[in-house]
Formats: structure tokens, sequence, C-alpha cells
């Protein structure tokens, strides 16, 4: 039995389905692959897939990784996103294929891309920058044991701006782990709640990171 | 590839996967390049129309054709509808994401009579004017097709042409003649003469309708040369029959994520209530080669791990223990489970359950329709109560625990006796539980009971009977419930109101055309989904247009009545609908097809069981 890390892309349509979605169409893909894939030994055996950090819906990823088994130990990995793209929906595709040399629990943080759609965006940008210039920004974080106010200014104060024509992109390094994540939409609840704004944004995760900030391998 | 625009709004809508398309297997070709676009319109939301079969073998028998181009509508959920309206965003189609006004066809499967008003939406929502003659140009043709086009005539006024029957062939030869008709330049009107004469095919504006002074149907005169009576099409032959080997497959999770094949056509049981098992006489196997090839086809190209062997009662398919034993030779070593959607009682063996072992535990439905046996009789469900005990008993031995049991109220010649008669079945349930020695141990045994309210229906026994009023289904829902005495018993029942307004529009005439157009202008729509549904609304859509719903629901017909739907062959005639009417009357049953030929008319067709059974005869 072998490990593999397969990385893979989810954007344009695939941003619209949900995490269990996208478990579902990657293992029916990895059934149609041919691939020799391994199943876990239970009652219902079931393709073994472990997940990264999930995506929230509406959120494209660039670097999304998934775990395997191939039950052949020799088997070439460089042959395995042939034989998966074809059955996969076209918006989501593997780019490629690794031994996993990082446990999936160390990721720690991610990058995320948010491109606000801004008529004035150098305004934009000025309004986000004079926020998080006055203090602790307050906004309601919805978990599972109900809504809590979270200042969301330490980890959204140093993240850089950049106005472009008809839009703001911000980039954000925020955590991201099994022991808690913070949602990159956050920002977009500070303004609606503390500026009144609701811009159209378009978030993308860019890549997964370790706690020593480098990329998860 | 849906419209980009959408994306400004499509996270504030619940579940967005519905309208994006995208789908592995979704048939995508160059506009440019094909000559007949034709949008598939499922009018309920994309979870359902995804779990249906017809729109799967029609999407693909359309689009093996290279010039045709078929892609698939559903209807936008009253948030997603909301935000297009708002957003000017037209119906558009999941492939091409092109709006639907563009299509040359757009064509509704109508499975559901409460789904009439999501049909108008539909049109609405893509721009398109609702009444065909509102639409001259040979563009935009809107037809129709499935079991409520055998009483098409409340949607008549809105629809330039139906398919009866059988879709797989009637529907391209249309599409054929189409595409010959813009090319030599004909108008709509020449291309609806035409299609006419296709059998199969019926253009309700070449018929005038007289009505009589008691505002029954007097006649239906054709124009132009239209046939008097219009034939539904039949596929004969169901192995060399068009059935898709993919299907697109959808990205979240619909109703049924599985691969349905269908192992035979028609039903041998004639049951008296059942409008399906008439409409699609003859029963027609398809071989097990055939059967055993399609589902590796699909499993090859959808990746599901669920076969439903589906039809209208698999349980009849003549060599089904043999089927499953020749599937299971590669289902089980690639992981694919096998699941039967509808048992009969009596079809349920220890043999059987060895089979499907896949089932799950969960629970078992069966349907007695009736708790006496005199009721079953009368509806000719020829199951008795031996039977479901027999059978509750080799699951309760099998490990099942719960039990649903359907039945429906307000059948012809019902007393409160029969109604009652449903909780002392489900009482002998309960009790054959507790008397069965290998029963599961640790765990309560839980009945289920749902009651649905009957809805007469064009082409049965019972097209003539004046469904129970409102009224009269309350009070035996009352009585249902409050008579309830084991911990172990639930009933349930649904809807007198939405069964009152299935009724009205099962057995309608084209004066409900107004009410339709009414209803959607009040809002209504989504009328099979329970947040959606106002009956107040829709008894003002009935007054407004001076129409009065109980003439079409709870008013029994004379036997000399000319019914709206007296003009269009189904194969099955009404003199022998009219003797099983009053057999039903008498208590008496009918073999099935199988035991014995009722003569029932389909044998015109001189196709499945009807021509294997005289061979046999003979």
């Amino acid at each position: 039995m072998k490990n593999v890390r397969m990385w893979f892309k989810k954007g344009g349509a695939a941003k619209y389905i949900s995490h269990l979605d996208l478990t579902h169409c990657m293992g029916r893909a990895l059934k149609l692959s041919g691939l020799p894939i391994w199943y876990t030994q239970g009652f219902n055996p079931r393709i073994y897939m472990a997940y990264a950090m999930p995506l929230s819906l509406g959120v494209s990823g660039e670097r999304e990784c998934v775990d395997i088994r191939l039950t052949e130990e020799d088997f070439p990995l460089a042959d395995v996103a042939g034989r998966v793209n074809p059955r996969l929906p076209d918006s989501i595709s593997v780019w490629g294929v690794t031994e996993p040399l990082n446990k999936l629990d160390a990721i720690a943080f991610a990058d995320y891309e948010l491109r606000l759609e801004a008529g004035d965006s150098a305004g934009l940008k000025s309004q986000i920058e004079g926020l998080f210039a006055q203090g602790p920004v307050i906004v309601m974080k919805h978990g599972k044991k109900g809504d809590k106010e979270l200042d969301i200014a330490p980890y959204f104060s140093d993240m850089a701006l950049n106005a472009g024509p008809g839009y703001l992109e911000a980039a954000l390094r925020l955590p991201c782990s099994v022991s808690g994540s913070i949602n990159p939409s956050l920002l977009l609840d500070a303004l609606k709640s503390c500026l009144g704004l609701a811009p159209y944004a378009e978030i993308h995760r860019k890549r997964l990171l370790l706690e020593d900030f480098s990329e998860i391998a | 590839m849906y419209p980009k625009d959408i994306e400004k709004f499509l996270l504030q809508v619940q579940k967005p996967g519905r309208y994006v398309g995208g789908e592995v297997n979704a048939v995508m070709k160059d506009p440019s390049k094909v000559e007949v676009r034709f949008a598939f319109c499922f009018p309920d939301v994309y979870e359902i129309g995804m779990s249906h079969l017809g729109i799967k073998i029609l999407y693909g028998a359309f689009n093996q054709v290279p010039y045709f181009w078929c892609e698939r509508v559903f209807a936008p959920w009253t948030d997603m509808e909301k935000q297009m309206e708002e957003h000017r965003i037209p119906l558009y189609a999941l492939e091409s994401g092109d709006p639907v006004k563009e299509f040359d066809f757009i064509g509704f499967t109508l499975q559901y009579e409460l789904s009439y008003t999501n049909v108008l939406r539909m049109l609405e929502l893509s721009g398109v004017p609702l009444r065909a003659a509102d639409r001259p140009e040979l563009f935009n043709i809107v037809v129709g097709g499935g079991p409520c086009a055998c009483n098409p005539e409340p949607l008549a006024d809105f629809f330039d042409l139906f398919f009866l029957g059988d879709g797989e062939e009637v529907d391209m030869e249309v599409m054929e003649l189409y595409r010959q008709c813009k090319k030599e330049g004909k108008d709509k009107k020449e291309f609806l003469r035409l299609a006419s004469q296709i059998e199969g095919v019926y253009v309700p504006s070449l018929y005038d309708v007289e009505y009589n002074p008691d505002a029954t149907i007097k006649r239906y005169i054709p124009q132009e040369n239209a046939p008097a009576t219009i034939k539904k099409r039949v596929v004969l032959d169901m192995d060399s029959a068009y059935y898709p080997d993919s299907f697109p497959v959808p990205m979240i999770e619909v109703v049924h994520s599985r691969i349905s094949e269908e192992v035979l056509r028609g039903c041998i049981r004639g049951c008296r209530f059942c409008q399906a098992g008439f409409l699609y006489r003859p029963f027609r196997e398809k071989n097990i080669e055939v059967i055993d090839a399609q589902c590796r086809a699909l499993c090859a190209s959808t990746g599901y791990d669920e076969i439903s062997l589906s039809s209208l009662s698999t349980s009849d398919y003549s060599r089904l223990n043999e089927l499953i034993d020749r599937l299971h030779q590669w289902t089980e070593k690639d992981k694919v489970s096998l699941s039967l959607p509808s048992l009969r009682v009596d079809g349920f063996s220890p043999e059987l359950m060895e089979r499907i072992n896949s089932v799950r535990k969960s629970g078992l439905t069966f349907a007695p329709e009736a708790g006496s046996q005199r009721m079953r009789n009368v509806i000719n469900k020829n199951v008795t109560e031996e039977e479901l005990l027999r059978t509750v008993n080799v699951a309760f031995t099998e490990g099942w625990t719960r039990i649903k049991l359907y039945f429906m109220i307000g059948l012809p010649t019902e007393t409160m006796e029969d109604v009652l008669a449903i909780l002392e079945l489900g009482r002998k349930v309960v009790d054959a539980f507790y008397q069965n020695k290998e029963k599961p141990r640790g765990k309560p045994v839980e009945v289920a009971l749902s009651a649905a309210a009957f809805v007469p229906k064009p082409f049965t026994p019972f097209q003539w009977f004046g469904q129970d009023t409102m009224e009269t289904l309350q009070k035996k829902q009352r009585e249902l419930t409050g008579h309830v005495r084991s911990k172990r018993v639930s009933v349930n029942y649904h809807g007198a109101k939405t069964s009152f307004l299935e009724a009205v529009f099962a057995r309608g005439d084209r004066k409900l055309c107004a009410v339709l157009e009414k209803a959607i202008a009040l809002g209504l729509h989504f009328d099979g989904w329970d947040d959606c549904f106002h009956f107040d609304k829709w008894m003002e859509a009935f007054s407004a247009c001076g129409v009065d719903p109980d003439f079409y629901a709870t008013r029994t017909r004379g036997l000399d009545e000319v019914f709206p739907w007296d003009h269009l062959d189904y194969g099955v005639t009404k003199a022998f609908l009219q003797a099983e009417y009053e057999r039903a009357y008498q208590g008496l049953t009918t073999p099935n097809c199988r035991e014995k030929c009722a003569n029932c008319g389909a044998l015109c067709y001189k196709g499945g069981l009807c021509v294997e059974k005289r061979e046999n005869v003979v």
C-alpha cells in the first residue's frame, strides 16, 4: 500500500459545491480512473480519501490536496493525474501527484486572495485601511457553539491591498487548521457591519501552509 | 457554462450547485454546428429533475444526432427566481448557459398536475409568450410529453404540440420535421399541420371543442385534416430501443444519486386506481443480456455505486432472480449494489432478500393501498392480508424492524369501516412481530401507516368517479388518527387540499388554461411543495375565472359523458375501463395479464406480453 497526495484545483462551477459533494465527485472519478485504489476494509468498503482543510462554499482553491492510497507499491505517480482528470468535472482538476512529506494536520495557515468589485477602488482601499487603523473590528463569528463576537483586526490589519481598475485585491494570510480557522469572508462581514458596504467579492485560496509558513508538501 | 452575471448573487441562494451545470457527461456542442436546439425543461428543482429517468433517456437519444443539441433546464427555486428577475437574467439552459428563448424547441416533461404552474412560470422566466397563439413564428415550439400528456387539455392553449406515449422515436421525428420545414421556409402553421399527421403527435390548436349546455364536452372537431383520434406511440422492442450509456452526473447530491436501469415497461397488474398501469401497456421486458450490458456501460460512465432496477413493478420481471445473479457476477467485485425500488407485497421472497443483501435494514415499504380485503378487491390490488403478514414475517426474520405501509383513502365505495381497517392491519403487523420467534432482539417494531387521498385519473376504471369532498377526506383522516391504540403504530396522512387540486387538473378541460394563467399571476407555483401551496389563492383564481373546481374533482360522471381525453387513444378501450368500473363496484377482481388476458385493447399494438401470451395460448 502506498500513500499518495493528489494536488488539485477547484474553481468555476465546482466553487458552488460543498466539501461533501467534492468528496463524492472525487470518489466517482477515482473509481472510474482504473487506478489500483485502496478501499477501507470495513463492512461498507469506501475509497480512502483524506482531505486537507475543506474549502467553504463559494471559495475557489488553487493548491488543494487529498491523500489516497494505492494498492500497488510501485505504481508510477506520473500516470495518476492523466487517469483521474478525464473523469472529473472540468472545474476540478488534478495538477500534481506526490508522496506526502507533511501530515495534513500540520497545516496551520492559508494564503487567500480576495478580489472586491469597486468602482472607486482607491477609495475603498483607504476606507478599509481606515477601519483597521482605528483599533478592534468586531464581527459575529458563527460557530458550532453559536455566534460569538470576534475582533478580526489582529488577523486582517497587515493584509496587502492593491487597488486596480474596478477592483481591489486583498492578499491575506489567515489561521487555517484543525484547531481553528479564520474565514476570509469575515472581512466582508466587517465591511457590511462597520462600513455598510457589500461589494461583490471573489475569494481564492492560494496555498496551504505549515506553522513555519512553508507550503505543505 | 452558466451566465457569468449570476455569480454576483449565487452565494445568496440555497444550494447554488443547482444552477451551474458543468457535470461530468453533460453534452457540449458548438451552437454554430447544430441545426435544432432543444431545451428540455423539467418543471421542478434540479435535484428532482436529475433523478428522473425519462429526461436521461431522451437527452441521450436527442444528443446522439450530431445536428440536434438537447440541453437541460430546471425550475429555479423561489430564492433564485427572485434574484434572476431582479438582475434581469432570463431562464437559461445548463449546458450552454444560453437563454431558453433562443431555443427552437422548449420541451416540458409533464409528470405531475401540480407542476403545471411551474411550466408556465418557466416560460414566463424565459420571456416566451405563454399562449401558443402569441408565438406565430416557426421558433420556440413548446412541446410536452410524459404521463400527464394523456389529458393535456388544461395546458392546451400554451403548448404547440404534445407527444403521446413513448417518446424515444416520435420526439425526434418532430425535430426532424422542424429541421426540414426550416430549410424549406415553411411557416409554423404548416409545420404543425404536418406534425399532426405523425403518429403520437397531438396538436391541440387543430381541434375545436364544442360544449354542452351543462358545461360537459359535446365533441372535438378536428381541423386541417388532423386525425379524429390521436394514437399514442409505443416502442415495442425494449431490447433494441435506445437506452443511454451515459448521462450527466450531478456534482451535488440529488434525490437519487444512482443509476436507473429500466428493466421493463408497462405493468401486468391492472390496479384500478393506477394510471401508469393502463397508460404504459403493453407489458414489455428487456432481455437479461441487454440489461446486463446497459448496467455495465452506465457504471463505466458514471462511477455510481448503486443500480436501481426500475419499473412500475420490478418483482414482476419474469426472471428476476436470474437477472440479479447475472448482475452479481460483476457488481460485487466492482462494489456496486443493487436496489429494487418497487416491490410488491407478494414479490418479497427470502431468495430475493438474500440476493439484495445491500438493501439497508433501516426500513421497508410496502403498499397494500387499502385496509380491508373488500376494498382491495374493489381496486383490484390483488394482495391478501395473509401475503402481507407472510412478507412482514420474512422481513422481521431477516432483521427489519421498521415497516412503512402506504394506503389510500377516499377510494370508491369506501366506508368508515374500510378506513379503520387500515389501523387493524397495522395492529396485525405489530402482533406478527411479537409472535415471530426469529425477530431481531432488543429492537422494538415500528409500523408507519401513511394514507394519501385518492385522486381519480383519466384512462383508469375510476375516471368516472367523483372524488371524496375535502370534508369527507378530512373526516376520514381524523378517524384514522383518532383511533390509534398502539405506541408502535404511527399514522400520517397528507394533503386533502393538494389532492383536490390534483384531481381538478387531472380530469380538467381547456377552461382551466385561464385558471392557470390567473394562478401564476397570483404568484402560485411549486404547488407540490407545502411552503408554496396556498389553497385560498387557488380558490381565488378559480372564482376569478368563473370556474367551479368541484365540477372537475368531485362530480361523478355519467357513463355516456364525453371526456376531454376521449380523442386520445392509449390502446386501452373505454369499454374495457367501463367494464372494470362496473366490476369494481361489484367487488370483482380481474386477473393480471400473465394469468389471463382481460382484453383491455392494448393488443392493438401487437407486441409485448399481449402477443407472447397469445402464442402460449395457441
